[in-house]
């Protein structure tokens, strides 16, 4: 009976707010981060639909379309850069796809599975990604 | 009953249609890093063949589907204004079928 309720209250550290200190400490598990990253690569790859589709009529409508697009497009830098995120973008979305299909069938389901596979698709996209900048360049 | 028949069939066809876009974008990495990059002729050669002109439009609508209906329930989960939440509603509905309409235009009536 030495410790009263008044001194267990004291014991306890009282947070009162998050402040942008404690934000930044906050880290997301891979899973999450993994989950959030399909949804964003998800709506790019919508969104950028119609302008991939803009890249495929130019590509198809005559050989000087064609390397006006190559010429314009896939030599520009920055261009080549935005490009190149559609395609990691693309390549994550399957790849991540491919992992939620396969623990639709209840497998990779516990946290370290979560954690390992999560990590893995990163790993695999970049280096999909990776390879195939390589063979096109 | 209704709306959970309504879910599942959704569900499947998610995945149905995630199935076939993979197994297309996996046809045209494996064409790409088997050839290389393409020059004009080899790249509207593969797109002036009928079976890869049949695969790419079902890709394509695969792709405006699963993108739908994908976007559909993701918008809400982060837009919480009603009349930002109905111009993206909107907006995904008409791309999606300018997208199918645009990709029918490029591969069977051009030129």
């Amino acid at each position: 009976m030495s410790d009263t309720p008044l001194a267990k209250t004291r014991a306890r550290p009282v947070y009162r707010n998050i402040g942008l200190g404690d934000l930044a400490r906050y880290r997301m598990p891979i899973p999450a981060i993994a989950s959030i990253v399909h949804r964003a690569t998800g709506i790019a790859l919508f969104v950028c639909l119609l302008f991939l589709l803009a890249m495929l009529q130019m590509s198809l409508k005559s050989e000087a379309g064609f390397e006006a697009f190559r010429s314009v497009i896939w030599v520009n830098p920055i261009a080549k850069i935005v490009l190149l995120g559609l395609l990691f973008a693309l390549i994550f979305h399957l790849v991540a796809g491919v992992r939620h299909l396969i623990q639709d069938s209840t497998r990779w389901l516990d946290l370290a599975a979560g954690r390992s596979t999560a990590f893995a698709a990163f790993g695999i996209s970049v280096a999909l990604t990776a390879l195939i900048a390589w063979r096109l360049v | 009953m209704a709306a959970t028949s309504k879910f599942v069939s959704e569900w499947w066809m998610q995945r149905i249609s995630a199935v076939i876009v993979a197994a297309y974008v996996a046809l045209v990495i494996v064409l790409l890093m088997v050839y290389g990059t393409p020059n004009a002729l080899q790249w509207q050669g593969l797109f002036a063949n009928v079976g890869f002109k049949l695969a790419t439009i079902l890709a394509i609508i695969a792709t405006a589907y699963h993108g739908l209906v994908g976007t559909l329930h993701v918008w809400p989960d982060y837009v919480k204004n009603r009349a930002v939440l109905s111009v993206l509603i909107a907006y995904t509905w008409v791309a999606a079928g300018a997208v199918v309409l645009w990709a029918v235009y490029i591969l069977f009536g051009l030129k």
